[in-house]
């Protein structure tokens, strides 16, 4: 499947950007020297005293994996989740049929108005929900301790949460996604013509990429308070600014290179083509870009806990 | 540094912004140890273990776990660790095997591994009946059992346990306890704790901090006596009352008697305890080095008087405790700066103090033990 991969790369892009970073401001000796010892050979030693060690613990992938478990088992354990999905599929699904007429005015079999309505409830609603408790809540309960004194590097902790959060983002909108499949599956009762399926995919495939972005965010802020609370409202006003500042109206009103600066950090316009079935390369480098951003700066303020 | 040290502290600081919530502290811990870690409450134990257990950073200072880094090889440092934070902070949405099984994976442990340790850590930690059961729905005891069950899932060669048993009940405390102890002879184990019972029953060895610095560290026989004085207890007849009296000539006058006892060598201060009137009875400071017993009794039946009682009193691990951080304990019984002249409101200890301590070093400040009033 397509999200693989892609999750993949931006891993791999997160680390080399990590990688990349710490190069630049390494002075001394720095605690993320493990971020280094990251890209050697895996079953770790720790060359510096000449002793082997063997470490107790699973590898990177794995380890990731198993956090990132444990996150989706809590969510899934909470009833806000349940609360969460049911609520973004009655607004979605609302909007979907019946807002401005809905889903039966638009002549053509298309998913347009699904990919018009998702995107801002994930920003609005889903990503901001399922990130708000994966840090903030560790660190106001305390669990964060004995999290990071297991043999866990701090870029495990992230990314494990970051695909946990994710999952719980992706099983909301293949949910959200089941409305126009289940219909489509039975297009001639519904009276609809044939979908075309590749720009649904390819829509879907937007809709991912703008989760993460949106999630890594999300751990960001999650990352630098206690309150969950704070931590919702940050990242909601984050995602919504960043999506709405692309509104056509605001592009117009600046119009020149302002209005281009703007429609290009705008998560709305970079993720219109996808919406109207483009692959469109800048788009997919600026929400891995993003993405990687939000972790590494999640990174980073994880590991200030030690100087604080 | 041999190999045997497992747990090397030097010169650690951590400040909060201005504040130093350690200082200067150093210490080490070899293979087989198991050692009390005390001090009044935040006197910075904590802090301490958060460093080796590389949860946070000092300020300055190094540590080493097992001849790792605690800063250059962190995570080597960490796989050989079993933790237990103060307060067992867990996932309470997790039941106690999930959690269990959590915390062996991250650990690299292996099914069938994890099912032999299984068995081994729910019977020390005695959570048989509560295995399925979720985390929010335990009591806090034994929430503590399940920290305590994370830290040996693994079973590793050092544990850092900050107040492990606070909140345990007296069996399932006993029960831990042995444990340590068994598993102590080739592993190495710091334990902090307020219970100074429990650090007799299950210690050698006790390092006591007090307001971020290390004020005692030894072998609790070496720190009983680090107080340098030692307590006899002295009673000798003194009328005839309901049995004859048996000595030679008239019954002592209680001057004589404390004339007498002042007069021997190695006495610092001789202090009359409250008795009824067939006896009188003397509390007697002496020097450490040497053991005055002898010579009290010489002196008592020389001058043909009766001796009742005789006993030397080492000091108690809490005396010597009370006497090294009693510092930290004036400090948080008085508003404004510390005045050496109040009347404190500490209720224990004051009186003792008003008298006997009128210089600044706080730490150093000798109090007496509390039998000395009864
Ligand atoms: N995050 C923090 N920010 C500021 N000060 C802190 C922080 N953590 C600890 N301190 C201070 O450091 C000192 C030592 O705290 P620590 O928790 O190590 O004490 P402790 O010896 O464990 O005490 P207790 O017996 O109460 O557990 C305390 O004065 C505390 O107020
Ligand atoms: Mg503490």
């Amino acid at each position: 499947m397509n999200s693989e991969t892609i999750e993949k790369d931006s891993k791999k892009k997160l680390l080399a950007a990590g990688q990349a970073a710490e190069a630049a401001r390494e002075a001394g000796h720095d605690e993320d020297s493990e971020e280094s010892h990251e890209s050697s050979a895996e079953p770790m030693t720790s060359a510096s005293h000449g002793e082997k060690a063997i470490l107790h613990r699973p590898s990177s992938a794995s380890m990731v994996w198993t956090l990132a478990q444990r996150e989706i088992q809590a969510n899934l354990n909470s009833a806000i989740t349940y609360i969460v999905i049911a609520a973004s599929l009655v607004v979605v699904g609302l909007y979907f049929f019946f807002y401005k007429g809905g889903f039966w005015q638009v002549d053509r079999a298309s998913m347009a108005r699904m990919f018009d309505s998702i995107p801002f409830a994930l920003c609005f609603l889903t990503v901001p929900l399922f990130t708000m408790r994966s840090l903030a809540d560790e660190k106001r309960v305390g669990t964060i301790e004995l999290l990071i004194t297991m043999p866990v590097k701090d870029s495990e902790v992230i990314l494990g949460k970051f695909i946990g959060s994710l999952a719980m983002v992706a099983l909301q909108i293949a949910l959200l996604a089941a409305y126009p499949i289940v219909m489509f599956s039975r297009a001639p009762f519904w009276h609809l013509g044939e979908l075309d399926w590749s720009p649904f995919w390819v829509g879907m495939l937007g809709l991912l990429l703008l989760s993460m972005a949106g999630t890594a965010i999300g751990v960001m802020w999650s990352s630098f308070t206690e309150s969950q609370i704070l931590s919702y409202f940050a990242t909601m006003l984050t995602l919504v600014a960043l999506y709405a500042i692309g509104s056509v109206s605001i592009v117009e009103f600046l119009q020149g290179w302002p209005g281009d600066a703007i429609s290009f950090v705008s998560l709305q316009s970079r993720f219109e083509p996808f919406a109207r079935g483009l692959i469109d390369s800048r788009a997919v480098i600026y929400f891995l870009s993003l993405t990687t951003l939000g972790l590494v700066v999640a990174f980073r303020s994880l590991e200030s806990r030690k100087w604080s | 540094m041999s190999t045997d040290v497992m747990i090397y502290a030097n010169g650690l600081s951590k400040r909060y912004g201005s504040f130093r919530a350690l200082d200067d502290v150093s210490f080490e811990v070899r293979r087989g140890e198991v050692v009390g870690f005390l001090g009044p409450n935040g006197a910075g134990k904590s802090t301490t273990m958060r460093i080796l257990t590389c949860f946070i950073a000092p300020t300055s200072g190094t540590a080493k776990v097992r001849g790792q880094d605690v800063f250059d090889d962190t995570l080597a440092v960490r796989s050989s660790l079993g933790y237990l934070p103060q307060r067992a902070p867990l996932y309470l949405e997790m039941t106690v095997y999930e959690y269990l099984r959590f915390a062996a994976k991250v650990r690299n442990i292996d099914d069938s591994l994890f099912k032999q340790r299984a068995r081994n850590v729910v019977e020390v930690c005695g959570l048989a009946q509560s295995l399925s059961k979720e985390i929010r729905q335990l009591s806090h005891g034994y929430r503590q059992r399940v920290g305590l069950a994370q830290a040996l899932i693994h079973d590793p060669p050092i544990l850092i346990l900050d107040e492990p048993t606070s909140d345990l009940d007296p069996n399932e405390k006993a029960e831990f306890l042995n444990y340590l102890k068994q598993i102590g002879k080739d592993r190495t184990v710091l334990l902090s704790t307020h219970n100074l019972k429990e650090v007799e029953s299950a210690c050698a060895r006790a390092i006591i901090v007090s307001r971020g610095r290390v004020v005692a560290d030894g072998a609790l026989d070496e720190i009983r006596a680090k107080s340098g004085r030692v307590r006899y207890i002295v009673s000798v007849q003194e009328s005839i009352g309901a049995s004859a009296y048996r000595g030679t000539g008239a019954p002592p006058k209680q001057s004589d008697v404390e004339r007498a006892l002042s007069g021997l060598k190695g006495v610092k201060k001789v202090a009359e305890l409250p008795t009824d009137d067939r006896a009188h009875q003397y509390a007697i400071d002496g020097d450490d080095g040497d053991d005055i017993r002898a010579d009290i009794f010489r002196m008592v039946s020389d001058k043909g008087w009766v001796l009742l009682e005789l006993h030397r009193d080492t000091q108690t691990l809490e005396d010597v405790f009370r006497q090294l951080t009693i510092g930290d304990e004036r400090r948080n019984r008085q508003l404004g700066p510390v005045a050496e002249t109040s009347n404190a409101s500490d209720e224990d200890d004051s009186d003792d103090e008003d008298e006997d301590d009128d210089s600044d070093d706080e730490e150093t400040a000798p109090i007496e033990s509390k039998r000395g009033k009864r």
